[in-house]
């Protein structure tokens, strides 16, 4: 278990320097929610709100998100965990960041808890990563002796279900949306402005929560997130009716994995796959 | 009544379209489920059409594409195909049967290719059955 006052006093007295030297302009953070297992994302905007930062192991959100919000060329410090760390980087290759204007507080972290059924978030619904993958400043020790699990070993049974009972189950779970767009809100990927599912020409989706916008708008959504998709887990704890979208999101980054070899959000010089190509790509990928 | 099968297909305007044509030119016969839309390239394809045809109740997707290298222009179908492996991927986690998506490179003169892709696709979305699973319900 990390030690969480610790990175809290460091987060603290790190945002008060970036702010008083005039470093950054904003600093992305945590604050206190309505209780301790509820903190809310907080954009600490002077020294005044310092006072505010907490961090605890509820602290989930996936602070990557609140960058795109602000106008290019915006200084901003932001706290990262391993995920969000991943998710800079992709933001940094996608051009919707610079890694110049960005001050990473690098959080190496083990032992975070799901606000909603109180379990320990790790590589069964995330990728398991603990420390940041990139950082300019590292706010605690790095987690070592983790045993390392595959991120993609909780899938090798829904890959081995029938076809049609994976139907079945992804139609029962899909069937659920009730289209609030949380999993988009707390996607650091999904910036699209608008999105293809509030566009009427063309009307890609339904927008009634039934079957067959549930189904264009989810399927959708993981095409969109292909190679783009760090395994953050946020949609899935974002969801009100517990909808496992990361099960989906781990198998497509499996197989970008496999075919492209590359995973989404570890190398800043990395391009996203599927604004990329190589000639010598297999027709193979295509059976 | 024998089923016969709803199939689109998404035929670039430079390879695939003209093969068609080839194909009808030198009189070869092939199914007539397939339902040709003329695409100026196979990277212009929305992965959203294929899903949205499923929904709509085609009951097989075809998508045709220059050879890779053969793009007119240069890169298109490199592009394409990586989205629609993805694509493919995609409709296999969710449970729809591999075989009703097929995506084939047919050159502008490979018409008899063109013909018997259509063949055989048909004949396999014949066996397959009408599709159920994505298609809207009225």
């Amino acid at each position: 278990m990390a030690d969480f006052k610790k990175i809290e006093e460091n987060l603290k007295k790190e945002a008060k320097r970036l702010l008083e030297a005039g470093e950054v302009t904003v600093v992305l953070a945590y604050s206190k929610g309505f209780d301790e297992k509820h903190p809310m994302p907080y954009a600490a905007k002077s020294v005044a709100d310092i006072k505010n930062i907490v961090f605890n192991e509820y602290c989930n959100h996936n602070m990557a998100r609140y960058l795109v919000r602000y106008p290019q060329g915006t200084k901003i410090a932001v706290a990262v965990k391993a995920a969000d760390s991943r998710a800079v980087i992709q933001l940094i290759q996608e051009e919707k960041v610079k890694r110049e204007n960005l001050v990473l507080l690098g959080i190496p972290v083990y032992g975070m808890k799901n606000s909603k059924t109180g379990e320990v978030i790790d590589s069964k619904t995330t990728s398991g990563l603990c420390n940041p993958v990139l950082y300019d400043i590292l706010l605690g020790a790095e987690v070592h002796g983790q045993k390392i699990v595959s991120p993609y070993e909780v899938l090798a049974e829904y890959e081995a279900m029938d076809k049609d009972a994976r139907w079945e189950f992804w139609k029962n779970q899909l069937d659920k949306c009730i289209r609030c767009y949380a999993c988009r809100k707390a996607c650091p990927m999904c910036y699209c402005d608008p999105c293809f599912i509030d566009q009427s020409k063309p009307r890609w989706a339904d927008k009634a929560p039934q079957s067959p916008g549930n189904m264009m708008y989810h399927l959708t959504r993981f095409h969109h997130l292909a190679g783009r998709c760090i395994d953050c887990g946020e949609c899935s704890r974002a969801c009100p009716v517990d909808i496992p979208l990361y099960l989906f999101h781990k198998k497509v980054a499996k197989e970008c994995e496999e075919m492209f070899g590359q995973a989404a959000g570890m190398k800043l010089e990395d391009k996203p796959v599927l604004v990329d190509f190589r000639v010598e790509d297999s027709d193979k990928i295509l059976e | 009544m024998a089923f016969e099968p709803k199939i689109l297909g998404i035929a670039c305007n430079w390879c695939t379209y003209t093969g068609a044509d080839l194909a009808g030119t030198t009189r070869l016969l092939y199914p007539q489920n397939l339902r040709v839309v003329r695409v100026m390239c196979s990277s212009r394809i929305n992965p959203s059409f294929i899903f949205r045809a499923f929904q709509l109740g085609a009951d097989g997707v075809f998508v045709g594409g220059c050879h890779p290298g053969d793009c007119h222009y240069n890169t298109g179908n490199l592009y394409a195909r990586r989205r629609l492996a993805v694509t493919k991927k995609i409709l296999e986690f969710a449970g729809l049967e591999p075989g009703r998506f097929r995506v084939e490179w047919i050159s502008a003169s490979e018409g008899n290719k063109f013909a018997e892709v259509v063949q055989e696709f048909t004949a396999q979305i014949k066996n397959l059955g009408p599709q159920t699973k994505l298609k809207i319900q009225k």
